[in-house]
């Protein structure tokens, strides 16, 4: 039989079970006892084994089933668990990790896996001799105990693999229909023809059901990235000789999967940033106070229709007068004069010219790479703040849609043009009176439930003349704590729009994410509200 | 009619591979479990003419999953699937109640004719 096909699945499968296996050493450096971590490796080890014996892959299974025999002898307690033996166990995963990868592709591997079966089968020796069990940290200081991570053993529904190519075709699809169905709708409401319109609006709520079941084949667990964060996390504090603990949580939390693909890069940036340049060497937080192991926090929730994904840490902050000073150096524009925001912090670092100069970013403590992360995650659509706090720590926080595809958005219309407003940082729609409404010196200004709120004019952002109404149409825009109105002509509908996206611009400058077709069959740009709260200045 | 077949195993890569090889030869795959546990339950509930089963599964291992079958259906008619090196577990499969077993990697041909012995 053919087994060319069925590459893709082994190769999807075993990195599942080399994450897996990963996990559960972890959990096994820190505690030795952990039995079900044993067997769980065991297991993963195994399956991987069988999996690459048969699709032929003989230096694979040679190593796994080495390995498979020293897991076995610590299960059976012929070996005892020590820190030394997990170490070795590691490298294996990280040589199986690549070796699965090549075998696929047809490489040649046995040379890269003969010193690791050496090892292992000269610990295999070991068990049959008198073994002395040492100390499980036995690593010394470098071993730094790493919280296990969560849901060790995940229960598997019943599911099918598809390729991530059909599921974007049926997702055009549905786009499409939804499209078609708007003009369905005009026409059926024009007819006069009861049966027709019934029709219509039946095929509506069958579609409405049809995109919700189509989004929902897409949505995987965050786990399927996390997953490997934990080990890297470990082998990036080890080499940079930290102690860190490091938790995550929230990783059952769904996100489409095309965004989650591209979601994995910028999390690892954030996270070698938080362990390089965030956390102080042992012996500073220990001066300062603090305990002398690290901490490094990653988390998902839900909040509305956006996945907000955090990255903490408990380090010494961003020395805010001193990137200040290098960005006067730079000759990079301030907003005023006064100490460093939050928001004006991140546009500094954020600049490319800013994140190479090495030098500062010693000091500053963050920077390398912010530029990439900011780019990634507003080219998906999704926006970055930081909240830093000298001597206490960072947070950067990633908000993203939770799908690309479609979204549900607000319809506005200035003169003869059409802009869609993606719902998802709308809080609401209202009707103004011109006297809620001020000038002042940092803008325009409205008053809201007793708030203060800044007000943008779209008529003005595009560039046409300004036109005062008595009363004005009001969109409240939020994103995070962040909030603003947006004054335009008139609120037209709701509608899900399929978007077609721009390339993100990386000044922060844009105004628009991208464009859509209406269900009229008219073209409308869809605004950038990320992009729009950025640009506006605080008084 | 089609023979049905239950297959257990924890790898997905595996089912796929048995499900294919025995719905290839006409037999009919009616259900997948990735547990012991799940094998049991899934055996209760639609009660296949054969099943094949891994030995090294979470849960419940196989060997615990062919005794608790055989207690629902002392004729139950279980092939194990066993990797290389496990042949004392393969022995306390059989005296647990397997018909044969076959060992990975797989032939096509040997899984076929073990499946043949195991209903004939």
């Amino acid at each position: 039989m053919d087994l060319a096909r069925y590459a893709d699945l082994f190769l999807t499968e075993s990195r599942e079970h080399l994450a897996v296996m990963n996990r559960h050493l972890l959990v096994l450096e820190r505690s030795p006892g952990a039995r079900e971590s044993l067997d769980a490796t065991f297991r993963a080890v195994h399956t991987i084994k069988g999996m690459s014996a048969t699709m032929g892959y003989e230096a694979v299974t040679a190593l796994a089933h080495e390995m498979e025999t020293v897991l076995d002898a610590l299960r059976a307690g012929r070996l005892a668990v020590t820190a030394s033996r997990i170490a070795v166990c590691l490298d294996v995963a990280d040589a199986l990790e690549g070796m699965v990868e090549g075998a696929v592709h047809g490489d040649d591997l046995a040379r890269v896996s003969a010193p690791l079966v050496e090892r292992l089968r000269s610990m295999a020796g070991d068990g049959e001799h008198a073994d002395s069990p040492a100390p499980a940290t036995a690593g010394g200081a470098a071993a730094a105990p790493l919280a296990p991570a969560a849901g060790a053993s995940v229960p598997r529904a019943r599911h099918v693999r598809v390729d991530i190519g059909r599921l974007d075709a049926l997702t055009d699809l549905v786009g499409e229909l939804i499209i078609a169905r708007g003009r369905l709708m005009q026409e059926a409401a024009l007819s006069n023809n009861p049966p027709l319109l019934e029709a219509a609006e039946h095929t509506t709520r069958l579609l409405d059901d049809l995109q919700h079941a189509v989004l929902q084949a897409r949505m995987v667990p965050v786990s399927h990235i996390f997953d490997r964060f934990p080990r890297m996390v470990r082998d990036a504090a080890r080499s940079l000789g930290k102690d860190v603990a490091f938790d995550m949580d929230g990783d059952d939390i769904e996100i489409d999967r095309s965004l989650l693909d591209e979601l994995g890069d910028p999390i690892v940036h954030l996270l070698r940033n938080a362990l390089d340049h965030g956390l102080e060497p042992a012996a500073e937080r220990v001066t300062a106070g603090k305990p002398a192991e690290g901490h490094v926090t990653l988390c998902a929730t839900r909040e509305r229709s956006a996945v907000v994904v955090r990255v903490s840490d408990d380090g010494r902050g961003m020395d805010r007068a001193a990137i200040a000073r290098r960005a006067s150096e730079l000759g990079m524009p301030r907003r005023g004069r006064g100490a460093l925001g939050d928001t004006e912090l991140l546009e500094i670092i954020a600049r490319p010219g800013f994140s190479t100069a090495t030098q500062v970013t010693e000091v500053s403590g963050r920077g390398v790479g912010i530029d990439a992360v900011l780019h990634r995650v507003r080219a998906l659509g999704g926006t970055v703040e930081i909240a830093s706090r000298e001597g206490q720590g960072t947070t950067v926080t990633l908000r993203l849609p939770l799908t690309l595809a479609i979204v549900r958005a607000l319809i506005t219309r200035v003169r003869d043009e059409v802009y869609a407003i993606p719902l998802t940082h709308v809080s609401e729609a209202l009707e103004t009176d011109r006297s809620e409404l001020r000038r002042t010196r940092g803008g325009e200004i409205m008053l809201h439930q007793g708030r203060r709120m800044p007000v943008l004019r779209l008529r003005e952002l595009v560039h046409l003349p300004r036109e005062a109404h008595d009363t004005e149409q009001v969109v409240m825009l939020e994103i995070g704590e962040r909030r603003a109105g947006l004054i335009v002509d008139e609120l037209t509908s709701q509608q899900d729009i399929v978007v077609k996206r721009f390339d993100a611009a990386r000044d922060g400058g844009a105004l628009f994410s991208g464009a859509t077709i209406l269900a009229d069959g008219a073209p409308a740009l869809i605004v950038d509200v990320g992009g729009l709260m950025r640009g506006q200045h605080h008084g | 009619m089609n023979h049905t077949v239950l297959v257990c195993d924890d790898a997905i890569f595996m089912r796929t591979l048995i499900s294919d090889i025995l719905s290839g030869s006409g037999y009919e795959v009616v259900g997948h479990a990735e547990t012991g546990a799940q094998a049991v339950e899934r055996f209760q509930q639609l009660r296949p003419d054969l099943v094949t089963m891994d030995i090294v599964m979470p849960d419940m291992g196989g060997i615990d999953a062919v005794k608790e079958i055989t207690k629902i259906d002392p004729d139950a008619r279980i092939l194990m699937c066993s990797a290389m090196g496990q042949q004392a577990l393969v022995v306390e499969a059989i005296q647990a109640g397997a018909k044969d077993f076959v060992v990975k990697p797989f032939q096509p041909a040997r899984v076929l004719e073990a499946v043949a012995r195991v209903l004939a």
